[in-house]
């Protein structure tokens, strides 16, 4: 027991302003989006990028959520879906909501051709190693603000599948993240393919520890037929029901049948390794998101939960201590996290030589 | 006689000019390209002062050797950025005409790979007739390519036709990346009743693409044939896998003007004056042209005349836009 004790809720996580205490963090939502966009949509001349909106949109949705008692959220989609940490830390300031910005890449049917089809002959793919060069500095350095500085750390690294099986390259994507999780001490979380156990030992054989990887998307219809989550769960990982609210419409099993599922894990014994979260999208642009709000956990499922009698305490460590646990840093990790300065900008750019 | 005098508009960055007023052009250029998703990547971050100061030199260079303008080939999401291309052009006096399009399939972000023609086909046309990215700066041209393997891919093929029927429409040119599979080009074109001398088939003298039967292919059908990646030379210090010796080029070059395709024949450096996403090719820009190319080919024998033909009038006739149909 000393050892869980020592492991629970010590310690710091990364959000975009800045390092927050771990018991600071609250009720947390660890797998959502904020202002999501489809890459190459702001491009559009159809598409509306008026940030003022956005940032009323997402102010009013976050909210809402602290009034139901939410008090963290995890915006996890990466570098390249829209991310705008600027945005996110006027937000921050704005609701009280602490917001933790995330690095990572995938699918790779949204990566750009930078990574895919590179300038080389061949064009060989990144691999594995490159795509942890690139999330590592996002979280040691901080995260990009494209051409223009660095902001704080990511909190986390996020890496997505294509759901009807992974790809080479998302392989790629997926072991880089793991390393990076390995060298920083973030966590590393994932939403994985078509076989959600092979994915977890993909990340593992890159040197992680189990405890600090986050396998997502465990609602899948296909995850949930092949139990992955009791299985991912016994070998230490923690599994995510990251899509509450969705269905079969979706892909998803029911918030039904999820609520029978946590309950099955709870009485195995493992409800230290369950998260729960709804992937809902704060402001999409260039696609269709979810109808869904970030207080449909609070409002709708945890009541579910109560029903099956789950109790208020495992209510609590599953809404508290375990994303609060999984998210603060490993300050064992190798490489330190720097503070972000507001002059560090000038050493990203170099000469031009020509 | 050899300059066809059919004149009228082209769309710059500052907004349209008579092509008269063109002058001097390099059809093929880059201000900066990069790969979706470069600037991630700090590695490629420039000095933002640096960046200005080598491109407004290169481009003051460029006025130096009586250069007026320049057709910047970077598609949408490349790099594209038309405020700053507007500074660059009220700073040098350069005529800077931007593109719509993309360079190619594999160089597009996943918004747009996603689209159907008709959608492509509208956002071609908004750019070429509204203006591109919220400004007022219209597309002078379209691009269009072959993604990497040589092939067209379906998507290729889709922003091919989106292309063909956005430059019926708005009479604007078509100028491609690589000239590889020519026949599924020429046969979107066709189908899209797009005749051949709106397009400049790019890139014909990359070095293992080169094909002269298909060169003059393209010419007899009355398009255009682009030996525009002049300086990427294999005899210069880390050269690009696509480059070429420098004397193989000049052969080629001339050997497609000895046929009687001199009207059909473009010249570009297709250089970055301050690469984005890879590293360029050290010393290279639009002014290896007048540095380097043109005394080797003067000395190949091409007149002054004809160098006129190939910088001047040419580029003048394929700018202009059509009327619409």
């Amino acid at each position: 027991m000393l050892d869980n004790l020592k492991e629970k809720n010590m310690g710091v996580v990364r959000t975009v302003l800045g390092p927050v205490s771990t018991q600071d963090l609250g009720i947390v939502l660890i797998n959502e989006s904020l202002l999501s966009v489809y890459p190459g949509a702001e491009l559009a001349p159809e598409i509306n990028m008026d940030k003022s909106e956005i940032f009323d949109t997402l102010k009013r949705k976050l909210n809402k959520f602290r009034q139901q008692g939410g008090k963290t959220i995890v915006d996890a989609s990466g570098m390249f879906h829209g991310r705008d940490v600027w945005l996110y830390q006027s937000l921050s300031k704005a609701t009280g909501i602490h917001i933790i910005a995330t690095t990572g890449l995938g699918p790779e049917k949204l990566l750009g051709g930078y990574f895919v089809t590179p300038q080389t002959n061949p064009p060989t793919p990144w691999p594995a190693e490159k795509f942890a060069g690139l999330f590592t500095k996002e979280v040691v350095e901080g995260v990009v603000v494209p051409r223009v500085e660095r902001a704080t750390a990511a909190g986390l690294v996020v890496s997505i599948a294509s759901a009807e099986g992974i790809t080479n390259e998302e392989k790629s994507l997926f072991r880089g993240s793991a390393i990076t999780a390995r060298d920083t001490g973030v966590a590393v979380s994932v939403q994985h393919g078509a076989d959600a156990v092979a994915d977890l030992d993909l990340l593992l054989a890159e040197g992680v520890a189990t405890n600090r990887v986050i396998i997502g998307s465990i609602d899948r219809i296909g995850a949930v037929a092949s139990k992955a989550a009791i299985e991912i769960a016994s070998r230490g990982a923690y599994v995510a029901f990251d899509h509450i609210g969705w269905g079969s419409e979706d892909g998803y099993v029911s918030d039904i049948e999820r609520v029978k599922l946590v309950v099955e894990l709870l009485e195995a014994g493992l409800g230290e390794r369950v998260l729960l979260s709804t992937s809902a999208v704060g402001v999409a642009k260039g696609h269709e998101a979810k109808d869904l709000a970030y207080d449909y956990l609070l409002s709708t499922f945890v009541p579910l939960l109560r029903k099956a009698g789950v109790t208020e305490k495992q209510i609590h460590t599953l809404l508290e201590e375990n994303p609060q646990r999984v998210l603060t840093v490993d300050e064992s990790a190798e490489l330190e996290i720097k503070e972000f300065s507001p002059t560090a900008w000038k050493e990203l750019f170099a000469s031009v030589d020509h | 006689m050899l300059g066809v005098k059919e004149m009228g508009k082209v769309n710059t960055v500052l907004g349209p000019v008579a092509s008269e007023d063109l002058g001097i052009t390099s059809l093929h250029e880059h201000i900066g390209f990069g790969l979706p998703g470069c600037d991630l990547d700090t590695q490629w971050w420039k000095k933002p002062d640096e960046a200005f100061e080598v491109t407004i030199a290169k481009l003051r260079r460029f006025r130096e050797h009586g250069g007026k303008t320049f057709v910047d080939c970077t598609g949408i999401g490349n790099g594209r950025d038309l405020e700053y291309f507007q500074v660059l052009s009220r700073r040098t006096g350069v005529h800077i005409v931007a593109v719509t399009g993309f360079v190619a399939g594999d160089s597009a972000l996943a918004y747009f790979r996603e689209k159907s023609v008709e959608y492509l086909t509208d956002l071609f046309v908004q750019e070429v007739t509204v203006g591109i990215a919220g400004t007022s700066a219209k597309a002078g041209a379209i691009k269009v390519g072959v993604s990497r393997g040589g092939k067209l891919s379906e998507l290729d093929k889709r922003i091919y036709r989106a292309a063909a029927r956005a430059a019926v429409k708005t009479g604007a040119p078509i100028i491609t990346h690589l000239t590889t599979d020519p026949n599924t080009a020429i046969e979107i074109f066709k189908a899209e009743g797009l005749s051949l001398n709106r397009v400049l088939m790019g890139h014909a003298d990359v070095g293992q693409d080169v094909d002269e039967e298909r060169d003059s292919l393209i010419a007899n059908l009355g398009g255009y044939v682009g030996f525009d990646t002049i300086g990427y030379d294999l005899d210069m210090e880390n050269p690009p896998y696509w480059g070429r010796y420098r004397k193989d080029r000049v052969d080629h070059f001339m050997r497609f003007l000895n046929k009687g395709f001199l009207d059909k024949a473009v010249i570009a450096a297709d250089a970055n004056c301050c690469a984005l996403g890879w590293p360029g090719l050290k010393g290279h820009s639009v002014n290896y042209l007048f540095e380097e190319f043109l005394p080797d080919i003067r000395k190949a024998g091409v007149t002054e005349e004809q160098i006129e033909q190939l910088l001047v009038h040419t580029p003048a006739t394929f700018l202009s836009l059509q009327d619409p149909r």
